[in-house]
């Protein structure tokens, strides 16, 4: 990973540049937030020239470390209007790392309705027209790509709601199977793409585990090491391979913090029939995989593939979908729940925002709680460009003004995930104060809260929060840097050899000497990076807190509020 | 005295008849610990990583009373 690609979407031109030596040692999201921060002014306009889009896969991304496959993108958002580094699976990356790109740098603007394809291929760069893909979704937008360019390559692409700019639209990229489901959703970064004209990148790329490493027989002893960490742990080596990431529907109904009716309740009675456990139960029975890695090489593979009732595969449902499209709209079944994610994943949408979204349309009346068909027509919209869908498209706090709703579960105008802030408070902080706008996995603080993981801290009482989030926001900027997926954290966060280990895979690698001093100034350096950023967006400490309901009413089971105000000013306060 | 009490992700294989997350009513004596009721539904505790009450995770020398709810997992983290 030794250089940067350049692509200048004003002029069609690309040029490969040597990585400058400040960026030697930043991968993923530390590279991605530092670019921004150089390249970008801060008040510019998101969807316009001066915005840039950049790819970069992680610092271990393209080699045997184990799960180490993920993607950063990063822009300033269109939703947030503030700094965005989102995180990906699929193959991509690791295409990206082998061609030895750190980095893909995607500016300019071209003339009004162009569309454009950036094939990758170990003999260079071409720019290509794209109008013949205009208007396509995911599914058939990867489907033709690979039998154009190959079964194996891997694409990188918006649907039609990143082309029309809908402010929720996310990034899509293939799994290893093809499905279109592997997203770097948040933060409308999709809609960047598409301001770029930027319809798909095409990576063919013949290695998957081969970027150069210093000390190869170092690296693989750690990665060796790490992989047995992960295997060894309860979550990473058994929960997530056999229930995925939806295991967490049935703890947190329990807990009393799932969102349920646009959060106003804290439970929903039928939580167990979209649970993790009925999942996996309804992907083996279709066919489907109820266990499956997102990229080559991941140990955990919490990822799955679930069959639609008329044979259509979906690809992965992930909690957070599962959620958005069951409690939170009483919807209590999974196959429309997979229709509604696979409408998103077609359209290029961000399924978090949503379900946040359809949420505050049923909260407005506009669709009644609970009605899964008219769930998935309104949702059917986006790809029209419909004025219905248009307004999904533009996320939860757009629909929510549209319509005079007040109850809009969003921070920053990103929409609350699956975690209500009343009673999983380390995550209200988290969503309060990261810069990128509400994100549970800014500062996952649902392990120590709930999941009795790295610590624990009772989540219905304020004490202990904010350091919590501090210490996992700092933790997370580092590992989001590394293209580690995060949920090696779960391993890391118990095991004192798991922090050690990625140091070490990233010296042998590097022919570094780091230190975990070292890495946590990392995790600080990027914070520091993104706050200056959205300080010059215009971002105040007014920003950094909850809509105002989550103060003032109270949530069930519990009977909480949140009460932190003034003292979420600490949490990024080194 | 009755608790409600719901297993997971696995754990309702050590109670005949039990299906994961589905409520089963079960007869204790009341201020039963968490422990007891384990041993009453054969639940090694190794295995019961997160014991709640109420929503409230508890450990296992928690008195139990009349009518609680009471949910116990094996390790679980996703996001
Ligand atoms: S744990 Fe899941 S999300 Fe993470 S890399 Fe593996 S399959 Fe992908």
């Amino acid at each position: 990973m030794d250089k940067i690609l350049r692509v200048n979407m004003s002029t069609g031109k690309t040029t490969t540049e040597p990585v400058p030596a400040p960026y030697a040692a930043l991968g993923g999201r530390g590279l991605t937030s530092q670019v921004l921060l150089d390249e970008v002014p801060p008040d510019c306009e998101p969807l316009g020239p001066f915005n840039k889009l950049i790819l970069a896969p992680g610092l271990l991304s393209g080699t045997s470390a184990p799960s180490s496959g993920r993607m950063s993108a990063g822009a300033k958002s269109p939703l947030t209007g503030g700094i965005k580094e989102s995180n990906a699976g699929g193959i991509a990356s690791q295409k990206i790392a082998n061609l030895g790109y750190k980095a893909i740098i995607i500016e300019g603007k071209p003339a009004a309705g162009e569309q454009y394809l950036l094939k990758l291929t170990p003999g260079g760069v071409e720019l290509l027209p794209a109008g013949d893909l205009a208007g396509k979704g995911g599914y058939e937008t990867v489907a033709l790509l690979k039998q154009r360019y190959g079964e194996k390559v891997g694409v990188v692409f918006v649907g039609p709601a990143g082309e029309m700019l809908m402010a929720g639209a996310g990034i899509g990229n293939n799994d290893p199977e093809g499905h279109a489901g592997r997203y770097a959703g948040r933060g409308g970064l999709g809609a960047v793409m598409g301001s770029k004209g930027l319809k798909a990148i095409v990576i063919d790329a013949p290695r998957t585990f081969d970027v150069p490493v210093k000390d190869k027989e170092r690296f693989k002893t750690a990665a060796k090491k790490f992989a047995d960490i992960l295997h060894a742990h309860p979550v990473t080596g058994q929960a997530l391979p056999a229930y995925g990431t939806n295991v967490l529907m049935n703890i947190i109904n329990e807990a009393g913090t799932l969102p349920t009716r646009n959060f106003r309740r804290g439970r929903f009675d039928q939580a167990n029939d979209v649970g993790g456990e009925k999942l996996a139960e309804a992907c083996t029975a279709r066919g489907g995989k109820a266990t499956h890695a997102c990229h080559p090489g991941c140990v955990m593979r919490c990822s799955n593939i679930f069959i639609l009732p008329d044979g259509r595969s979906l690809g992965s449902l992930e909690y957070e979908t599962a959620w958005g499209f069951g409690p939170n709209l009483e919807i209590a079944d999974l196959d429309v729940i997979g229709e509604l994610n696979y409408v998103c994943n077609d359209a290029g949408l961000d399924t978090i925002e949503a379900g946040c979204t359809l949420g505050v349309l049923m909260e407005a009346g506009v669709i009644p709680f609970g009605d899964g068909k008219a769930a998935v027509e309104a949702l059917k919209e986006v790809g029209k460009g419909t004025p219905l869908g248009r307004i999904i498209g533009a996320g939860a706090t757009f629909a929510g003004k549209v319509y005079g709703v007040t109850r809009i579960p969003s921070v920053k105008g990103q929409g609350i995930p699956a975690y209500d802030p009343r009673s999983c408070r380390g995550n209200g902080v988290t969503y309060a104060t990261t810069p990128m706008g509400a994100d549970h996995t800014a500062g996952y603080a649902v392990t120590a809260n709930i999941l009795k993981v790295g610590g624990d801290v009772c989540p219905i009482t304020d004490e202990g929060q904010i350091e919590l989030s501090r210490n996992l926001q700092i933790a997370t900027a580092a590992v989001d840097a590394t293209g580690l997926c995060l949920f090696v954290a779960f391993a890391v966060l118990d095991n004192p050899e798991g922090l050690p280990m990625i140091i070490e895979m990233l010296n042998a690698m590097y022919g570094l000497s780091l230190t975990a001093d070292d890495v946590m100034a990392l995790g600080r350096h990027i914070l520091h990076t993104e706050k200056e950023f959205n300080t010059g967006a215009g971002f105040a400490k007014a920003d950094d807190r909850l809509p105002e309901f989550f103060y003032n009413e109270e949530l069930e089971p519990h009977q909480t509020r949140f009460a932190l105000r003034d003292e979420l000013d600490q949490v990024i306060n080194f | 005295m009755p608790v409600e009490v719901r297993v997971f992700c696995g754990l309702e294989s050590c109670i005949p008849g039990a299906r994961s997350g589905e409520p089963m009513w079960v007869d204790i004596k009341a201020g039963e610990s968490g422990r007891a009721l384990l041993a009453r539904l054969n639940i090694p505790e190794e295995k019961a990583f997160s014991f709640l009450v109420n929503g409230v995770r508890r450990d296992l020398t928690v008195g139990l009373a009349d009518g609680d709810r009471v949910a116990v997992f094996p390790a679980v983290g996703g996001g």
